[in-house]
């Protein structure tokens, strides 16, 4: 473990030093909101930012890649035989990502990286990737605290973390990939004042308040899923895709094949498990063909069958985009509580 | 160098202008052959969805053709895709998609003159709009 | 505006107890400012539960549609407007409908008061008639409802519903002209690069989450074109080409149908301008044929009707 301290602006030319070495992802505010963007000249990082409106998942995650691509064309040797895309899977860092975001992609990994299944993809990104995050007390209200995340210093997700202390950021180096980003981001020596000052922010200090969620585990699953406050949570639902976009754990896909003249390509997009087309068999049968039964599948899926079978904890880092982006106000806050009190 | 030569779609109604584009043939009057031809039973057939697909399949232009107001086989088809066709052209012209690329007409099975006259018209008109370069859709634009 | 709350619960109850309705859609106090809860009440006793301010912006017509029992419903003018609609479209039954009217002097506009305060998080908005009062940080300022009005309701032309059972408070005065909206008005004198530009970087933006489409109470087919596979008329990744033809063929769909209540812009999570589209369409629809959509019950919808001298001068 190594720590450092930097100046607000030797942090920006640290991040621009790391440019020699990987591609850097930094936040940059576009148009209105602030989202993670490759680090190029005449780009202005702003590290001051709260959150960005939609996750960084996206970064190892994207919203649509393409998986395979073939050709139809019979002239060609190899027609009809699916070959996998040139992707580049060089060292990245997301400089400057928010403990909370770290912390999604723990949570997402249970998924793509299993005993049986393991999405090449994902692991190859995911190794690549080095995260340095902001640790700074600006929690906004309607985020919350899960298992997955306890409050603004909780740094389990991160490979280096940046305490703010006002005027410095002080890094401490968390895991190897970590060690190696912060040799290269160089810095200050740091006083033992300030080595004193981050370790008294604890993954509790400033922890914002907990979804309830204690009592879920108990629960039955099939008398959660057959109560009645399903049609009541759903009822506003519009089933829009807004939540589960912006949502940093979500990690539903779709794939989809497309042919332009001759060539096709095999691609993975981000699919919401709020659109009927998720669900629907090719006969035409759809098992979740009602609003309510997409919208129980949502919060059944975050805060009941995750915390069921994989023992994390909830699959949800409390970051509240959903609460804020959710035209008709579904709030899981209330969702976390109304299924905690639940009695059958 | 051979000149460019834009790729047009034309969609035409099974009784009137594809009649009429028959009877040019038959007449041999002459006219370019930028054209693919699709055949359709009316006017009222066609959805503005598909004058979006030809134009993201890279066409240059689109021509609509079909009976004369009041002489739709099935009495009404026209004047109902008349007015789908005025709000379809209003938002292309809207989204900045030249007005030049899309054209309507009124051709009786009658009318072999007139079709090889419009053909010319609008070939002239793509022309000048040059090679489509909007709403094309080519291998998806993704990582 | 502002004393509805206690005449809509007690319309409610008083429905929903002499059974006049089987269930009532109003909206529910939120649990983050400036967005409310669409919520469907059958229960007298929770009619207590509803509410109406300024931030009731999503459309409750969105809930009717496919409905088999009666419902009570609440309106302002464009809710009204998209009611009658959808009752033309065969998407409910006017007898399945009491609609309480609400004349509407116009909706806050979230993200203008967001984009105010910046960093600063807002803390409670409360709606008190002509004004508003936000609490942010740790002061509370009073501001002026004009000033933050949403983009739709600044240039709305019907205030008052024109269908309804019964009303409750008095009719705003509508203005006497109709006004064109800026964005459309300024896209008039652009050429066509510059509205192909302005196009492309307004819409380039969307996560194709669908909010825009979901929001609209126009939107009901069974199965969006989007969803469509054979053929399918747009891919359904975020290349940029399709993302503009979704919204191209989104805002096509709604010619003649749209009545400008603002709910796929106000859903929009990242908050691109959506109704730039079909605003134009309205502008046309009552330019050409001078149609606006939902006033008249007995009239069929603009696109499934015609004059035999409609517009036909681009026709060669």
């Amino acid at each position: 473990m190594t720590t450092k301290s930097f100046t607000k602006d030797a942090l920006i030319k640290a991040a621009d030093g790391l440019r020699k070495s990987y591609r850097v992802f930094v936040p940059v505010k576009v148009g209105k909101f602030h989202e993670f963007k490759l680090f190029e000249d005449g780009d202005k990082p702003d590290f001051e930012y709260r959150k960005t409106r939609k996750s960084p998942k996206g970064l190892i995650f994207p919203q649509s890649e393409r998986m395979l691509e073939y050709s139809i064309d019979e002239h060609k040797p190899d027609h009809h035989i699916m070959k996998e895309s040139p992707k580049d899977y060089s060292p990245q860092v997301v400089f400057g990502i928010r403990p909370y975001d770290a912390m999604s992609f723990k949570v997402m990994d249970v998924n793509f990286d299993t005993e049986d299944y393991k999405d090449p993809w994902w692991i190859k990104r995911y190794a690549a990737t080095t995260l340095v995050g902001i640790c700074r007390n600006d929690l906004d209200s309607k985020m919350f605290a899960t298992e997955n995340f306890s409050g603004p210093y909780d740094i389990r997700g991160l490979d280096v973390a940046l305490y703010d202390l006002g005027d410095k950021y002080i890094a401490k180096s968390l895991t190897e990939k970590g060690e190696k980003a912060l040799a290269a981001m160089g810095g200050n020596d740091v006083s033992a004042a300030e080595l004193a000052a981050i370790e008294k922010l604890t993954p509790d200090t400033n922890a914002p308040q907990a979804a309830p969620t204690d009592k879920i585990k108990e629960k039955v699953v099939n008398d959660l899923f057959d109560s009645t406050m399903w049609e009541d949570i759903a009822n506003g639902c519009i089933n829009c895709g807004a939540c589960t976009f912006l949502c940093p754990t979500c990690w539903c896909f779709d794939i989809q094949d497309e042919i332009h003249k001759r060539e096709g390509d095999r691609l993975r997009i981000w699919d919401s498990c709020m659109f009927p087309l998720y669900t629907l068999h090719a006969s035409g049968h759809n098992p979740r063909g009602k609003k309510v039964q997409r919208v129980r599948n949502r919060f059944m899926h975050k805060i009941k069958y995750y915390l069921d079978k994989y023992e994390k904890g909830i699959m949800c880092v409390g970051c509240g985009r959903c609460v804020e982006a959710c035209p008709v106000n579904i709030d899981i806050r209330r969702v976390c509580e109304l299924m905690n009190n639940f009695t059958k | 160098m051979s000149e460019w030569e834009p790729k047009i779609v034309t969609i035409l109604c099974n009784w009137c202008t594809y009649g009429a584009a028959d009877l040019a043939g038959v007449n041999r009057l002459q006219y370019p052959t930028n054209f693919k031809v699709i055949r359709v039973p009316c006017t009222g057939r066609i959805s503005p969805k598909m004058i979006l697909a030809a134009f993201r399949s890279g066409a240059d232009g689109v021509w609509i053709s079909g009976c004369h107001p009041g002489d739709c086989h099935y009495i009404e088809g026209n004047f109902y895709a008349r007015r789908r066709f005025t709000m379809l052209k209003a938002l292309l012209k809207h989204v900045g998609i030249d007005e030049r690329r899309l054209h309507f007409s009124w051709i009786s099975a009658a009318e072999g003159p007139k079709f090889a006259a419009t053909a010319k018209e609008v070939i002239a008109s793509v022309k000048q709009a040059g090679p489509a370069h909007q709403l094309i859709k080519t291998k998806a634009q993704v990582i | 505006m502002t004393g509805y709350t206690e005449k809509i619960r007690e319309a409610a109850k008083r429905l929903l107890t002499e059974k006049k309705v089987d269930c009532f859609i109003g909206f529910r106090k939120g649990s983050v400012p400036m967005v409310n809860y669409p919520v469907i009440v059958s229960d007298p006793a929770k009619a207590d539960e509803l509410i109406w301010d300024a931030n009731c912006a999503m459309n409750l017509a969105n809930y009717v549609i496919g409905r088999k029992d009666k419902v009570g419903i609440l309106a302002t003018g464009c809710v009204a407007r998209n009611l009658v609609t959808l009752v033309q479209e065969n998407q409910i039954k006017r007898e399945q409908l009491y609609i309480i009217g609400l004349p509407c002097s116009g909706m806050i506009d979230k993200s203008q008061v967001i984009d105010k305060y910046g960093d600063v998080e807002i803390v409670s908005v409360i709606d008190k008639g002509d004004t508003f009062a936000v609490e942010a940080g740790d002061k509370t300022d009073v501001l002026k409802k004009a000033d933050f009005l949403s983009r739709n309701c600044k240039i709305c032309a019907h205030h008052n519903p024109i269908e309804y059972d019964e009303i409750i408070g008095d009719k705003v005065a509508d203005p006497e002209t109709y006004i064109k909206p800026e964005d459309v008005k300024k896209s008039e004198s652009m050429s066509d690069a510059e509205r192909w530009e302005f196009f492309e970087k307004t819409f380039s933006p969307c996560i194709r989450c669908y909010a825009c489409r979901n929001a609209c109470p126009m939107c009901y087919c069974p199965t969006c074109f989007v969803d469509e596979s054979r053929p399918q008329w747009v891919g359904k990744s975020s290349d940029e080409t399709d993302t503009l033809t979704f919204h191209f063929l989104r805002a096509l769909h709604l010619a003649g149908r749209c009545t400008d209540c603002g709910a796929c812009e106000r859903a929009c999570p990242i908050d691109i301008p959506v109704r730039y589209l079909t605003s134009r369409l309205n502008a046309d629809a009552k330019e050409i044929y001078g149609f606006e959509s939902g006033l008249d019950p007995k009239m069929r919808p603009l696109l499934d009707h015609y004059k035999l001298d409609d517009l036909n001068d681009f026709f060669k």
